[in-house]
């Protein structure tokens, strides 16, 4: 039994729920992230039951897993953003919009209702203490899920758990934490945030971000190591709804939702062979050449991942590295002399004899990656000259190059000039960046 | 004229023919492992064909805009030298690579025990790595070879829509298109098959689960060929579209079912040519 991925409906807000709905599950997602708003699902409508019995019947025959959200932006206050919250004077009223969510999130047979704290200064902690409390009292019992939120009253894991803790630790109180929120402002990265929330975890939100900004990006764009954060869900057992949450991107919501899942299913791939590797070495020998086809872009940096776990797991990755690349595809072969920069320094023979064999070959991909890091700080000088010098017969851009600036040296720049006076002899253009490297000398 | 050949050596051909092939409309090929013409002496020689088969080749057709496939195999004719008969030992991990959107050519050349047991083990090797089977039928007593070719088919358990019998001719289609299984043509300058009687089995058998190919090699052969039935398909009447069915749609069919067929001749080189890095997009 694994987790649930799903997809929050306030990434798809210019979509009927219905639509949006079905779009999610024909996509292959198995939950969503309902988030209650006055176009999709009002709890204030006044036929709300009925709404909500319609809702989960269509949720049941889509075969989609529920958690219920409750931070839609202008619900209870048609002028400020997110008002009134459990800090502030008129408390009451989000009180009562928790307590109909969790009476909706009873009929849907979802999972838990999340909540966040709102805005204010740590003055205000009682009084959200007391707010917290009365929901938990109030309406049917169904477990709600405090989600830390960065510039909140609760913006860290640990004054959620803090704040559990002074209420008694209530089995009603968990955890929603927001992975891409780990990233923007914890002092420890979302794997360990999981693995800290452990089973009070009940609603996972997934998103990538920047360090300290606070903004929902798509996977890839922010420094969220997505992988790593999918196998601390599996460690901790963790089986409920993990949705992804980037309420800013429904203009284009399909798609993003399609590139979303995507990336969720390669992460999920690579995590799982990770592990595989670190429990079995040997199965790298079959999990290396089916990288490219599970996933897609980012084939080098996740053949990379395996080559790591298998080095850590073996501790002497000297014979892996020789027989993934002597037995591999050129991508494979890529993957092991870009792995080289990482890993090489703890077999340089073996390394160097791998990046001469891949200057040897006359596949620009290949030559390319022979000259990164690895080759700057073992490949003997003579050796390096000529890498250099064939990126720029076969056209591959000098930028390929590992510190060129640092390491070009007065007999490479001979060698530079002797190529571009045989090509002006020729008749021939002199490649722009052999000029460039010829003008930064002189 | 949009052309998947899918059957050719391109490893015994010239740059020129690569280009003369994308003029013609070649967009995309599959080149099996076969004999090489001089005989192999160890395992090493195939692996090294191999690594040329998903390496070099495949980076050499991207750079004409051609998307490059390979089939993987120890032919028949060198499953009689035991010297290269453990070459079996290792395909396990070749089958396992992108690239590779079959098992082949396998089948016979002499029909003797060890082609047997050759041709038994890869059907179980594809049925094992789920891939189709790209099957070669004998130059000398090619109705007999066929023949068996099907019965050991029909025992392996493969499906015969997984399974595509080449080098037909108007002796020999009849019962690969009874027992269910593609149908492949070489078209030859002088040997195997020519385009007027391809057109004419293609008029009687339809063009159903029936492939064309040049099955080009280091022999005289012409990589055009497939370009040249089709020319002769419009000539003798059948539309654009029966035309597009035989050169395009089926091997896409028939290898699709490997789920490893990348059409785009960049993605499928893997590489950008300029920059080295990888250009693999998620959606094939």
């Amino acid at each position: 039994m694994t987790f649930h991925l799903g997809y929050g409906t306030n990434g798809f807000s210019n979509h009927r729920l219905g639509d949006a709905l079905a779009v999610i599950a024909d996509l292959g997602y198995t939950a969503v992230a309902l988030t209650l708003d006055h176009h999709h699902l009002d709890p204030f409508a006044d036929d709300v039951a009925r709404q909500t019995d319609r809702l989960a019947a269509r949720l049941h025959e889509l075969g989609l897993r529920a958690v219920v959200e409750t931070g839609a932006r202008y619900l209870l206050d048609p002028r400020r953003k997110h008002h009134p919250t459990l800090v502030s004077s008129d408390q009451d009223r989000r009180v009562d919009f928790l307590v109909r969510a969790k009476r909706i999130a009873a009929d849907l047979g979802a999972d838990c209702v999340s909540f966040w704290s709102g805005v204010g200064s740590p003055d205000d902690w009682d009084h959200l203490r007391s707010g917290v409390a009365a929901v938990l009292e109030n309406g049917p019992s169904v477990p709600i899920g405090l989600e830390p939120e960065p510039g909140m009253v609760v913006q860290w894991l640990e004054q959620a758990l803090r704040l559990r803790t002074e209420l008694g630790d209530p089995e009603q109180l968990r955890i929603t934490l927001d992975v891409g929120h780990c990233v923007a402002v914890e002092p420890q990265d979302a794997a360990a945030c999981i693995r800290q929330a452990g089973e009070l975890l009940v609603n996972v939100q997934l998103d990538d971000m920047l360090p300290g900004v606070h903004e929902h990006l798509e996977f890839g764009d922010g420094h969220l190591d997505l992988p790593a954060t999918l196998a601390a869900l599996t460690d901790i057992g963790y089986t409920g709804v993990a949705a992804v949450e980037l309420p800013r991107h429904s203009h284009a919501a399909p798609d993003v939702a399609a590139r979303a899942l995507r990336a969720l299913r390669a992460a999920r791939w690579l995590a799982d062979a990770e592990r595989a590797v670190r429990t079995d070495p040997n199965a790298i020998d079959t999990l290396f050449p089916a990288v490219g086809r599970a996933v897609g872009t980012g084939e080098d940096a996740a053949r990379v991942r395996l080559l790591t776990a298998f080095a850590d797991a073996t501790g002497d990755p000297v014979d892996g590295l020789t027989r993934l690349y002597r037995y591999g595809t050129s991508a494979e072969r890529r993957g092991v002399l870009r792995g080289l920069a990482e890993l090489g320094d703890r077999a340089p023979a073996a390394g160097v004899a791998l990046v001469e064999d891949a200057l040897r070959s006359n596949e620009t991909g290949l030559v390319a990656a022979a000259l990164g890091p690895f080759a700057t700080r073992h490949l003997g000088r003579h050796a390096w000259r000529h890498g250099v010098l064939k990126c720029l017969f076969m056209g591959i851009p000098l930028t390929a190059v590992d510190g060129l600036d640092r390491h070009s040296d007065p007999e490479l720049l001979r060698m530079v000039a002797a190529f571009a006076e045989e090509r002006r002899a020729a008749g021939r253009p002199v490649p722009a960046d052999a000029l460039a490297l010829l003008g930064k000398a002189s | 004229m949009r052309i998947f050949d899918p059957h050719i050596h391109m490893t015994s051909r010239t740059t020129d023919d690569y280009e003369a092939m994308r003029d013609a409309g070649v967009e995309a090929l599959v080149e099996p492992a076969f004999w090489l013409g001089q005989p192999r002496t160890s395992v090493g020689s195939f692996v090294d064909y191999f690594d040329a088969l998903l390496g070099w080749e495949r980076f050499r057709a991207a750079q004409f805009g051609i998307a490059h496939h390979c089939a993987l195999a120890l032919n028949p004719k060198e499953a009689n030298d035991p010297r290269c008969a453990e070459v079996l030992d290792v395909l396990p991990r070749y089958l396992a690579k992108d690239g590779v959107v079959a098992v082949g050519e396998v089948g016979y050349d002499s029909m003797t025990p060890e082609e047997d047991d050759a041709f038994a083990r890869q059907l179980e090797l594809a049925q094992r790595h789920d891939l189709p089977v790209l099957v070669h039928t004998p130059h000398r007593d090619k109705q007999a070879g066929t023949r068996r070719t099907l019965d050991v088919v029909r025992e392996s358990g493969l499906a015969p829509e997984r399974v595509l019998v080449d080098h037909l001719n108007e002796t020999t289609v009849r019962m690969v298109a009874d027992a269910g299984c593609w149908m492949g043509f070489s078209v030859y300058p002088d040997t195997k098959m020519d385009e007027k009687r391809t057109v004419a089995l293609l008029t009687e058998h339809g063009t159903d689960r029936m492939l064309v190919n040049s099955a080009a090699d280091w022999g005289r052969s012409d990589p055009l060929k497939t370009y040249k039935t089709g020319q002769a398909m419009l000539d003798a009447g059948f539309s654009a579209e029966d035309v597009e069915k035989v050169l395009w749609h089926n091997p896409v069919e028939f290898y699709g079912q490997s789920g490893r067929l990348v059409l785009d001749p960049v993605a499928a080189g893997a590489v950008d040519a300029a920059t080295g890095s990888s250009v693999l997009r998620g959606e094939r």
